[in-house]
């Protein structure tokens, strides 16, 4: 399946620019070239049939019937050396401790902004930015307990990058989990001879933090997660994650505050709840204080967070960290609150509402990626170098219109790892990046070793996002530097 | 600690199950039992069937006969027919799917596969008697992977009472529109009724149960077994049994006491088939009986419902 694989002028996390495999990838590559084709596409549509059994499938609603789809699974893993990923978990941990001093002091004493690091004016402005939160003490001074920071490794240079942080409620750690699960089962052998860092540990130290945040003493606090519901794309995870650690899976409708106390309606009358790991976007959180039309939030949850009876994480207004102006900012966050020098480089950032920025933005849109600050999934983007002539003007009367919403990149050229094209029966590069689950317990942070490929399928593609055609890869972190003990 | 929606979806997963279960019962052994028979008892055969479901007014806005292929039609796929056989699945799989962390993974994947089992028979154009046959199995692997992966907790007795609660109420009524037709209605060949009530009782899997103890078929040892025998799992008073267990395992009740009025009209409804007499049944009428004890279950369902799953927050 390898035969004339050629990594081209991309970095190729497989096999070096000579064609031969990487040390860290060398086992894995031999398992795969040796294998028929016809077996592999047996283990492949295992695989599929797997997800599909256990129902992990999104559901497309664009033919009126609400059709299933899967996220494509890639058999060929990603595989990440030891020595590499000790610089991405120090660099993480730094990001993320960061983050949670930064909005520690936008909702308190602003310290940051009298001392002019970051413009008043740009953090205020920020759609996610919670009045609300002002002076709130949150529990243990946690804002962001999971962090979901999104890397690339630049073709040019080799270097991870950081490209954006999902500091709100990232999705995709269920992903990371159901991929190993059928990775260990359709690759066994591989197992055995690559030492693979283990990854299911995440649900218990997730639930371990969301536990110490409990507002009363005592040892066995109520936890809940709380999900949109059925019908959001992540639900699959969401109940996922509840059975995995051991809590109550609830909607909007299962809560009711009483006096400023959060109670879920059981069938033997009300049960009290100490803390709430939540899935909803904060302006769908309290109809009461944020959007009114919201069916899925609980009335009064709020006031119960103001008055100190309810944990929340991720903390409400966490957005104004991950906010994509902001981002740009972050490097300066790492040298002021921690007085270090940042491990990952963020991507040169064009901020639109920089007068020079966006003289320059609107000279280069065929070269740039243009993104919208508050969204993600690939929503509101503009590829420049891919866009036709009317999306580029479409975008340019945006910018113009609205620059503080806007941010610019150059176009990275993301490194590529071998995948299976199912049209050819043969090993494709396609290109990748990394999104590492990161978790806060008020001191220090921890990373499941790898966290969640996403790989842009369609040929010469640099887009990710599963809503946009992407699918995703297991990603083993090795215990040492290269794949493979001598048998 | 039991969530209200859980317990709610739970005591639904039990009664779509049974219902699409019982669905596919009757339509198979109707189709069957009717491969031999003359074209005239044909037509007289259906109707019943839609009858048993519910679902005439609706039907007859669509078909002007109720034939095998109608029949299949409205009572296997229809997406207009709320309690078709494809619509009980896949509201049982939506309730499934809402809390699929409740329960075991392997029943989760087992509604799932028998979801897209289905979803495969209809694609690939496959007849009433394949259909039929999957969604029974289907109805025997669930109560096998319940029984054999589900701990005996609160959600349990909801699931069980789901399931307990369906299947009385649907045993009385074909025992009440079977019973209708062939007594009541119109003048049809002896051999034709001995037929038929053959397959009512194979419908309820209850016809090699009949024959070691009657040798020939006879309405009122078809009626005490399908309401009074208490060791048939498909007879009313049996279920009711199960669903008054369920209800005390629930609430805490001891037998012979009632906590709620659910457990009230449940004890009373068992008692009353427990030690009626199926002439003293005959005597004051079969059919008000029969009615009686549906309206009963619908009533019993709706108690429970407000007693643990809707209840006003003060």
């Amino acid at each position: 399946m390898f035969e004339g694989y050629d990594p081209g002028t991309f970095y190729d996390e497989f096999v070096g620019p000579d064609g031969t495999p990487r040390p860290e990838s060398a086992a894995m590559h031999d398992i795969l070239a040796a294998m028929p084709l016809d077996v592999f596409e047996e283990r492949r549509q295992l695989a599929d049939l797997s997800y599909l059994v256990q129902g992990i499938t999104f559901t497309v609603y664009s033919d009126g019937r609400g059709t299933e789809r899967l996220f494509p699974f890639d058999l060929v893993p990603r595989i990440i050396p030891r020595n590499e990923w000790d610089v991405i978990e120090k660099g993480l941990a730094q990001r993320v401790m960061a983050l949670n001093f930064y909005l520690q002091d936008i909702y308190g004493k602003q310290r940051i902004l009298k001392d002019k690091v970051i413009p008043r004016q740009l953090v205020q402005s920020c759609k996610h930015f919670r009045r609300e939160m002002m002076g709130l003490n949150v529990p243990r001074d946690i804002y962001v307990h999971i962090c979901g920071t999104d890397l690339v490794r630049d073709s040019r240079t080799g270097e991870y990058l950081v490209l954006e942080d999902n500091a709100r409620s990232p999705s995709g750690i269920s992903y990371v989990l159901e991929n190993r699960l059928v990775m260990r089962r359709t690759f066994a052998r591989a197992f055995e001879v690559s030492e693979v860092m283990p990854v299911d540990h995440y649900p218990n130290e997730l639930g371990k933090i969301l536990r110490s945040l409990s507002p009363r003493s005592g040892d066995r606090p109520v936890v809940v997660l709380l999900t949109p519901g059925l019908y959001n794309s992540a639900y699959f995870e969401h109940c996922f994650l509840a059975q995995e650690m051991g809590i109550e899976l609830v909607e909007g409708r299962d809560l009711v505050v009483v006096d400023d106390v959060v109670y879920m309606k059981t069938i033997h009358g009300l049960t009290r709840v100490d803390v709430i790991y939540r899935r909803v976007d904060d302006d769908f959180l309290d109809p009461l204080a944020f959007r009114a039309d919201s069916l899925v939030g609980v009335p009064g949850l709020m006031n119960a967070y103001r008055a100190g009876n309810i944990a929340l994480a991720n903390a409400v207004g966490t957005g104004v960290a991950d906010d994509k102006a902001i981002y740009a900012f972050v490097p300066e966050f790492i040298r002021y609150y921690l007085g270090e020098e940042p491990i990952l480089k963020n991507v040169d950032t064009y901020l639109c509402s920089r007068p020079d920025h966006l003289s320059y933005v609107l000279d280069h849109l065929s070269e740039l990626v243009v993104k919208a600050v508050g969204e993600s999934g690939g929503y509101g983007m503009l590829m420049g170098p891919s866009a036709d002539k009317k999306t580029i003007e479409d975008f340019r009367a945006r910018l113009k219109a609205d620059p503080r919403n806007y941010i610019a990149q150059p176009v990275i050229p993301l490194s590529r790892c071998p995948s299976f094209d199912p049209a050819t029966g043969m090993m494709s590069p396609r290109h990748i990046d990394l999104r590492p689950y990161c978790l806060y317990d008020g001191e220090k942070v921890t990373i499941v070793p790898g966290g969640l490929t996403r790989v842009a399928l369609q040929k010469g593609s640099l887009v990710v996002n599963s809503s946009q055609g992407g699918g995703s890869k297991d990603t083993w972190v090795l215990r040492g530097n290269e794949g493979g003990i001598e048998a | 600690m039991m969530l209200s929606r859980i317990a709610d979806s739970l005591f639904w997963i039990g009664r779509y199950m049974e219902r699409a279960d019982n669905t596919a019962r009757i339509l198979d052994v109707n189709y069957h039992m009717l491969l031999e028979q003359p074209p005239d008892t044909y037509k007289l055969r259906w109707d019943p069937l839609i009858a048993i479901t519910g679902e005439r007014t609706r039907f007859y806005q669509r078909f002007d006969e109720a034939n095998a292929h109608t029949a299949f039609d409205y009572l296997g796929y229809s997406e207009d027919n709320p309690n078709s056989i494809a619509q009980c699945i896949i509201l049982a799989r939506e309730n499934a799917r809402t809390i699929r962390d409740r329960i075991s993974r392997e029943l989760w994947e087992d509604i799932n596969g028998l979801y897209h089992k289905i979803n495969k028979l209809r694609d690939e154009g496959e007849g009433l008697s394949r259909f039929c046959d999957a969604v029974k199995r289907g109805g025997h692997r669930f109560h096998g992977v319940c029984d054999a992966t589900l701990a005996r907790d609160e959600g349990w007795h909801f699931l069980l009472a789901g399931c307990a609660l369906e299947r009385a109420e649907m045993t009385a009524r074909i025992l009440d529109v079977h019973y209708h037709q062939l007594v009541e209605g119109p003048e049809i060949l002896n051999e034709a009724r001995s037929h038929a009530w053959v397959a009512v009782l194979k419908s309820v899997a209850a016809y090699e149960f009949y024959k070691r103890q009657h040798s020939h078929i006879e309405p009122t040892h078809v009626a005490q077994l399908l309401l009074l025998d208490p060791r048939h799992p498909r007879s009313v008073r049996f279920n009711l049994g199960v669903l008054q267990n369920s209800l005390y395992a629930i609430s805490g009740s001891v037998p012979g006491s009632y906590a709620n009025e659910a457990e009230r009209l449940t004890g009373r409804a068992h008692e009353s088939l427990t030690y009626d007499s199926i002439d003293e049944i005959f005597t004051g009428g079969l059919h008000d009986y029969l009615e009686e004890m549906q309206a009963t279950c619908r009533t019993i369902g709706a108690h429970i419902s407000q007693t643990y799953l809707y209840y006003a927050v003060s």
